[in-house]
């Protein structure tokens, strides 16, 4: 067993719903890393995991949300395969792009009626219902309060959205 | 012209300067890369050129994860405006639809095989398998027919264990030991042939360019 046999599984495993892959220091403790530059020996071991996992079509992704590391598939790859978890469901993406713009707002929590104003429709509730069933938010009851879960930050390249939105907006 | 080389400086510079780096030191962002570039093009001759090269391209990466650190610094900028603007405009369902594709990752996830089972399988994939080969006689059928070859007296496999038996604390041993202080040239033959077999079985192992015979 090595480096490459253990980041593999830390990386690959889903913990539950919202959460998959590993922590920095996760890694390092499982590795048993307690040298006095463990930043550098941990970004050299993500470097090396990286090109190993290129030719196969992996990359290695860090998600901001819940600042895990975790292993996805090459756009190349994605590409060949229907990826859209929305797919025939316009509404569903629609009322989730309002609540991360919502909980982008209100830095990380956002009231349902607040959804409802930026979605522009009466009922929204089983849309809400859904994406808290697909693991993408929770619903605080006694607040009416939706929070993101670290789901978002696996599905969604959220650069790539910023840089269409842009494109889209200068149109 | 001066013959000159600082390329190795240069690349200790720019090595320290990564380092400093991910370790969160120093941010690149501000951090001045003019200097390394102007080392280089001052010092640069046809002389140096080759390791020069080098350098060049080591303070091009540095520079270029400069780029990419803007560039994650300019996204990160007002991100809600661009998503209010965008739905300030009433988009309908299917234009948001739209904006998402090409945007969605493909997690690769791997939640059958936990650590410990990764760890017992390569155990068991690495560990020596031992084999216990089995040798049996053959029996004797009553036949009235004449064979040129009888089954010895006593059993060939009784005599190939003893052999090996008799050699074994003799091992790891040249090939001509096992045949130490035998004159007799039939036994010698017979000792060989004994030999062949317990290599074949793979009892006894040898090594042709020490002409070594090993358990």
């Amino acid at each position: 067993m090595n480096e490459i046999s253990i980041l593999m599984h830390l990386l690959s495993r889903k913990k539950n719903s919202s959460q998959i892959g590993a922590t920095k220091k996760e890694i390092l403790d499982v590795l048993n890393v307690k040298t006095k530059n463990k930043s550098i020996y941990f970004q050299n071991l993500i470097t090396g995991l990286s090109d190993y996992l290129e030719p196969l079509g992996l990359q290695v992704k860090f998600n901001a949300l819940n600042t895990h590391w975790f292993i996805n598939y090459e756009n190349e790859v994605i590409e060949l395969v229907s990826n859209n978890p929305f797919e025939g469901k316009p509404s569903l993406a629609a009322t989730l792009l309002c609540v991360l713009t919502s909980c982008l707002k209100n830095s990380g929590t956002s009231s349902i009626q607040e959804i409802r104003k930026l979605r522009s429709k009466k009922d929204i509730t089983d849309d809400i219902k859904t994406l808290e069933k697909e693991g993408y938010l929770v619903i605080d009851k006694t607040t009416n309060q939706v929070q993101l879960t670290p789901l978002i930050g696996y599905k969604l390249d959220l650069h790539k959205l910023l840089v269409k939105l842009s494109l889209k907006l200068k149109e | 012209m001066e013959k000159i080389d600082f390329s190795e400086e240069i690349n200790k510079k720019i090595e320290v300067i990564k380092e400093e780096v991910l370790s969160g030191k120093i941010n690149l962002l501000d951090f001045e890369l003019n200097p390394i570039f102007s080392d280089i093009k001052d010092s640069l001759s046809i002389f140096n050129i080759e390791n020069y090269s080098e350098s060049y391209k080591n303070a091009c990466d540095l520079l270029s994860r400069k780029f990419e650190e803007l560039r994650n610094l300019l996204s990160s900028l007002d991100i809600e405006k661009k998503f209010l603007d965008f739905l300030k405009e009433n988009p309908k369902d299917e234009e948001i639809t739209e904006i998402f594709n090409g945007c969605w990752n493909r997690t690769f996830e791997l939640d059958a095989i936990s650590l410990s089972f990764l760890e017992y399988a390569s155990n068991r994939f690495c560990k020596e398998k031992l084999m216990d080969l089995k040798i049996e006689h053959l029996n004797k059928e009553k036949s009235d027919f004449q064979f040129l070859l009888e089954i010895p007296r006593l059993k060939f496999t009784d005599k190939l264990n003893a052999f090996f038996n008799k050699i074994k604390t003799k091992l790891p041993c040249y090939f001509e030991d096992v045949f130490e202080n035998k004159l007799d040239q039939i036994k010698i033959y017979e000792q060989f042939v004994y030999l062949l077999h317990l290599l074949q079985l793979g009892k006894i192992k040898y090594q042709k360019d020490t002409n070594t015979l090993y358990v």
